[in-house]
């Protein structure tokens, strides 16, 4: 399946000051959880959203005096295809096992439930906007998260886990 | 005048075609291509990467025309900045409706052609400017 995944890559070089512009840009990337594959190069699966937040993201390196280029394409083996499906995956599943321990220690900490869901709930979308493969750990993140309910249930909710 | 856009319009264009036809060319004519080296040559670009009338450092397409053009109405701020969080979500702006508005215009992109979501989506950003021009006035929101 992941073999048959076409990616969008950037390959852009930014001037080293100011560093401005090249903050904003690596945020963008980091927001888009991006592979990096090598020194300003990242690739992402392609898609219509994909390509065209890479299509921004060279115009504002272009904007900002350096180079860029969006490319389309695979790696030449269907293995090297899966390490990096594998790749992102990881990334994202490591993120979302975070938020499943900031959802337990919400619930052991007697914080403010209703603050903590929003805010879990906010990185929960966060993270599910830059993650591309589905994942056991996305279903366990958004368990952990709706389990922060109102304190009469949590004693309930909190032991059946 | 022609206005032209990329193809499978998603929030930002649909608002910006809004805001073009509602503030700057009621007789706008629009023009979607999938390839930029499409956009006729007496065509205005917007929301094309490297079009003058695009995202700008922060900015989403439709606050740059709102700055290009002048257009200083703060309900169209307001409006701007849900635009913002639809498209680029960033969380710059606290706008909630962003979520739902964006999976609307998404839904509409994958059942309609582009003309036809401009028609239907007009009307909806003309009831935004309505609730959010209300708001303003009476200081919180209309019923």
């Amino acid at each position: 399946m992941s073999a048959d995944i076409e990616w969008v890559l950037l390959s852009y070089r930014l001037p080293r000051e100011p560093s401005t512009p090249r903050i904003s840009v690596w945020r963008k990337l980091k927001r888009l959880g991006v592979a990096q594959l090598g020194d300003g190069l990242v690739a992402l699966p392609h898609d219509a959203r994909t390509r065209e937040q890479f299509d921004w993201i060279a115009a504002e390196v272009e904007e900002a005096g350096g180079t860029a280029t969006v490319w389309l394409g695979r790696p030449a083996t269907a293995r090297a295809n899966q390490d990096l499906a594998d790749q992102l995956r990881q990334a994202r599943a490591a993120e979302y096992r975070q938020l499943v321990s900031q959802a337990l220690q919400a619930l052991r900490d007697g914080e403010d439930r209703a603050a903590a869901r929003r805010r879990l709930q906010a990185e929960l979308h966060r993270i599910g906007r830059r993650d591309y493969f589905p994942s056991a750990e996305r279903a366990l993140a958004a368990e952990a998260v709706a389990a922060i309910v109102d304190s009469d249930d949590v004693t309930v909710r909190g032991d059946d886990r | 005048m022609k206005w032209a856009t990329r193809a499978k319009i998603h929030i930002d264009r649909t608002a910006c075609a809004w805001l073009i036809r509602r503030c700057i060319d009621p007789e706008a004519k629009f023009v979607f291509v999938a390839d930029p080296a499409d956009i006729p040559v007496d065509a205005t670009a917007f929301d094309i990467p490297a079009a003058e009338l695009a995202h700008h450092g922060p900015d989403c397409s439709f606050e740059t025309i709102l700055r290009r053009y002048d257009l200083t109405d703060p309900v169209l701020w307001r409006i701007a900045q849900i635009v913002h969080e639809a498209d680029v979500d960033d969380e710059r702006f606290d706008a909630p409706e962003a979520r739902g508005l964006d999976v609307v215009l998404r839904g509409l992109s994958l059942t309609l052609a582009d003309e036809q979501i401009l028609e239907i989506s007009g009307p909806i950003f003309d009831g935004l400017y309505e609730f959010f021009d209300q708001a303003q006035r009476l200081g919180r929101e209309p019923a």
